[in-house]
């Protein structure tokens, strides 16, 4: 299964990078320049990618021409709002470093900080620390 | 009804009202979270016990209410065959109790589940999306904004996004994501389902209402303890203010989340770690809370 989910990571990045529908063939040769794989094996896990609605395909003559549905910062995005929790309906999904912060809190953060440090440097502000 | 109905009266009074009275406002539940943790955990047990027998021997006749309460002291469950020879009046007490217990046991699954599902999809899209990191044990999300997450449970893993690799020191980078190793080890991610499951079911208790808002943040400072084993103090309290400061946009829910400032104060001023009696002094207390449905019981136990 662990094999299936690289080879799903595989074929999603050289079509992300080639930014252009291509058939399982191209797919097949370029990662055999890395390392071997059946052909058929890689015609089966573009089909589940197909079925899982990451890729989208449409007939060329008698081989399918793969495309991504969407590019990856599209999903990457989706991630991140996740990540930063800007959806409100929030199940006990994920954990995060700093949650939504206040400007009130972050006046009292840069504060803290500072008393710390006995001021001794002067803060950007631009968040970078030290 | 009958007198036995004062031994859970009074472990409900108790563990949903005095004790988290007192923790929210106690000094050293934020210097000991873990110790603060288990006494809420122990209060959330306690209660919903309390709760589930309350009922029961509203309705139990007094013989019947005697032998349930001997039972729950001498630890002594009953056989199915027991159980399959209640009367009416009992069968229907015990499942009045079953009932009350479920209320919060459903909503605690409940709540799991749907985490889990939405923890399964977000790793589904992060397995084909971010790539995994040898050097920091973490998958790394190709994204300007600063962000450090995990995902718990099943599918766990900690993600940090190329912007908080950039926007961190390397020593800063590794605080925080001992912070979130630190979540995943102590599997914080339950008791936060059990406090939002608690605060769902029982709104208006202060238990639920305490302990909702106040086990998130003690889960961060738990965390933030352990990542403290292994990080200096500046680097765990200035990545926790570069990755809060280069957040846009500050949204207005601010009551949201537990408070970083909190956490950073505590992170910058270090406490000694009190005086042992004190911490022995409070160990026991807890320990004591979570017998304290024996502790009751006894004393009401007739002679």
């Amino acid at each position: 299964m662990r094999r299936l989910g690289e080879l799903e990571a595989e074929i999603m990045d050289r079509l992300w990078a080639w930014q252009r529908p291509a058939t399982v063939r191209e797919i097949v040769d370029d990662i055999n320049r890395g390392r071997r794989v059946a052909y058929t094996t890689v015609m089966t896990v573009a089909d589940i990618l197909h079925r899982k609605g990451w890729l989208r395909r449409e007939k060329s003559g008698r081989a399918w021409l793969y495309e991504t549905v969407r590019s990856r910062e599209e999903y990457t995005a989706g991630l991140m709002r996740d990540a930063l929790g800007d959806s409100q309906d929030r199940p006990a999904a994920l954990l995060r470093f700093v949650e939504v912060i206040s400007d009130e809190d972050m006046a009292a953060l840069d504060a803290a900080l500072r008393a710390a440090r006995g001021d001794q440097l002067p803060h950007p502000g631009d968040g970078a620390g030290a | 009804m009958n007198h036995h109905v004062l031994v859970p009266l009074g472990l409900a009074l108790l563990t949903g009202f005095l004790v988290p009275w007192l923790v929210v406002r106690a000094r050293w539940a934020q210097q000991v979270p873990r110790l603060a943790l288990a006494v809420w955990a122990a209060c959330g047990a306690g209660f919903a016990a309390a709760a589930a027998l309350l009922p029961a021997q509203l309705v139990l006749s007094g013989e019947s209410s005697h032998r349930l309460a001997d039972m729950l002291f001498t630890f002594r469950p009953p056989t199915p065959g027991q159980i399959l020879h209640l009367d009416g009046r009992e069968r229907f007490a015990f499942s009045l109790s079953l009932l009350v217990l479920s209320l919060p046991a459903a909503a605690f699954v409940r709540r799991l589940t749907r985490a889990r599902r939405v923890r399964a999809r977000h790793a589904g899209v992060l397995r084909l999306v971010g790539r995994y990191d040898p050097a920091l044990r973490a998958t790394v999300l190709d994204d300007d904004r600063p962000a450090v997450y995990c995902l718990p449970g099943r599918s766990r893993r900690v993600v940090v996004s190329s912007g908080a690799v950039h926007t961190l020191t390397p020593a800063q980078l590794a605080a925080a994501l001992a912070h979130e190793r630190a979540h995943i080890a102590g599997r914080h991610h339950l008791l936060v389902a059990a406090a939002e499951a608690f605060a769902a079911v029982f709104p208006r208790l202060p238990l639920a209402r305490h302990g909702g808002s106040a086990v998130p943040l003690l889960l961060e400072m738990a965390a933030d303890d352990r990542a403290l084993r292994r990080c200096t103090r500046d680097a765990l309290a200035t990545a926790l203010y570069a990755l809060a400061s280069g957040r846009a946009p500050r949204s207005a829910f601010a009551a949201g989340g537990p408070s970083a400032a909190l956490r950073m104060r505590r992170i910058l001023t270090p406490y000694s770690a009190g005086h042992p009696v004190l911490r022995g002094l409070l160990t026991i207390a807890a320990a004591a809370l979570a017998m304290a449905p024996l502790i009751v019981a006894c004393c009401s136990f007739p002679q």
